[in-house]
């Protein structure tokens, strides 16, 4: 994207806001990393599933495992923008910022696969090759997602 | 304090602090670790409480415990090797010593948790879980979540970083 467009995107009233008082960066990223681990928990209690590590939990606790998992993420969206608001020249140009949001991508993908294996899994009680993969690629996707976020102030230009 | 600067002048110490594959690559595990360990514990903990979560028995929710304490021990290793970095420092942080506090009363709830409800007989679905066992899980994941904010709070409220 052209310079203007950032320059646009790191000069809304937002930044202002996220940026002037010293509370609220602080604040925006206790909630993020708090909310990372609703996340995480609820997606390694459902892939760990779809990988055979166990035969539960029951289709009703999956499905509020995963609104529990996507409620974290819109979390850590909206923080996350903000965060890009503020503090827009930290993430342009960023490696670390650039793979997160790859794998986040990715990791989005293989979340619609994942509904399939999933129903399938919790009528069937049989597991599959491509459940198995689903599972392992959720599991290794957020984990990348969460090492890259870290990184992204070790990359900041 | 001696043997503090003892371990930050250790070639290890030092290795962990200039290399890119040190500091930021054992923070980032720090990171993934404290997703596992902070997040299990919550779920395990509205489990016990019979919140939503209600699928899960006994011998699962030791599984989640066993996988929460490996989360545990990453950060135990990550966070010691951190440590070792700037000792002198992180011992007079006020934050830090809260941090410590939150983390270690918490991961004495959880490996007690881990132990109270292991022998549950392995053919039963059943989870015993008494009052006490309940309660201190619900303290266990409040204090988890607290140790993760003045563990982000680190990077302000103390010279560390600056």
């Amino acid at each position: 994207m052209s310079p203007d467009v950032w320059a646009w995107i790191a000069n809304t009233p937002v930044r202002t806001w996220v940026v002037d008082s010293p509370y609220v960066w602080p604040t925006l990223e206790s909630i993020h990393f708090a909310s990372l681990c609703v996340l995480m928990g609820s997606l390694l209690v459902v892939d760990l599933r779809l990988i055979g590590l166990y035969r539960q939990p029951c289709a009703p606790t999956v499905r509020f495992l995963i609104r529990l998992a996507v409620a974290a993420f819109a979390i850590n969206l909206a923080t996350g923008l903000l965060f890009f608001l503020g503090n827009t020249y930290k993430y342009v140009d960023n490696a670390a910022f650039e793979l997160k949001l790859v794998l986040i991508a990715i990791a989005g993908l293989n979340a619609l696969l994942y509904k399939r294996s999933l129903s399938h899994i919790v009528e069937s009680d049989e597991l599959s090759w491509s459940s198995v993969g689903v599972g392992w690629l959720s599991l290794l996707l957020w984990s990348g997602v969460i090492v890259c976020g870290r990184m992204i102030t070790f990359y900041a230009p | 304090m001696s043997l503090l600067a003892y371990l930050e002048a250790t070639a290890l110490s030092q290795w962990l602090s200039i290399s890119m594959l040190g500091f930021p690559t054992l923070i980032a595990l720090h990171s993934v670790g404290m997703a596992v360990v902070v997040g299990l514990s919550l779920i395990v903990a509205l489990r016990l409480n019979g919140v939503v979560v209600t699928g899960i028995d006994g011998q699962l929710v030791a599984k989640l415990l066993t996988i929460a304490a490996w989360g545990f021990v990453l950060n135990f290793v990550t966070g010691l090797a951190l440590f070792i970095t700037r000792g002198a420092d992180y011992i007079t942080s006020g934050i830090f010593l809260i941090k410590m506090l939150l983390v270690i009363v918490s991961a004495i709830i959880l490996f007690w948790l881990r132990e109270r409800l292991e022998p549950v007989d392995s053919t039963s679905r059943a989870l015993v879980a008494d009052r006490l066992a309940r309660n201190l899980s619900l303290v266990a994941a409040t204090l988890w979540f607290a140790a993760v904010v003045a563990g982000r709070l680190i990077a302000y409220l103390s010279d560390l970083y600056r």
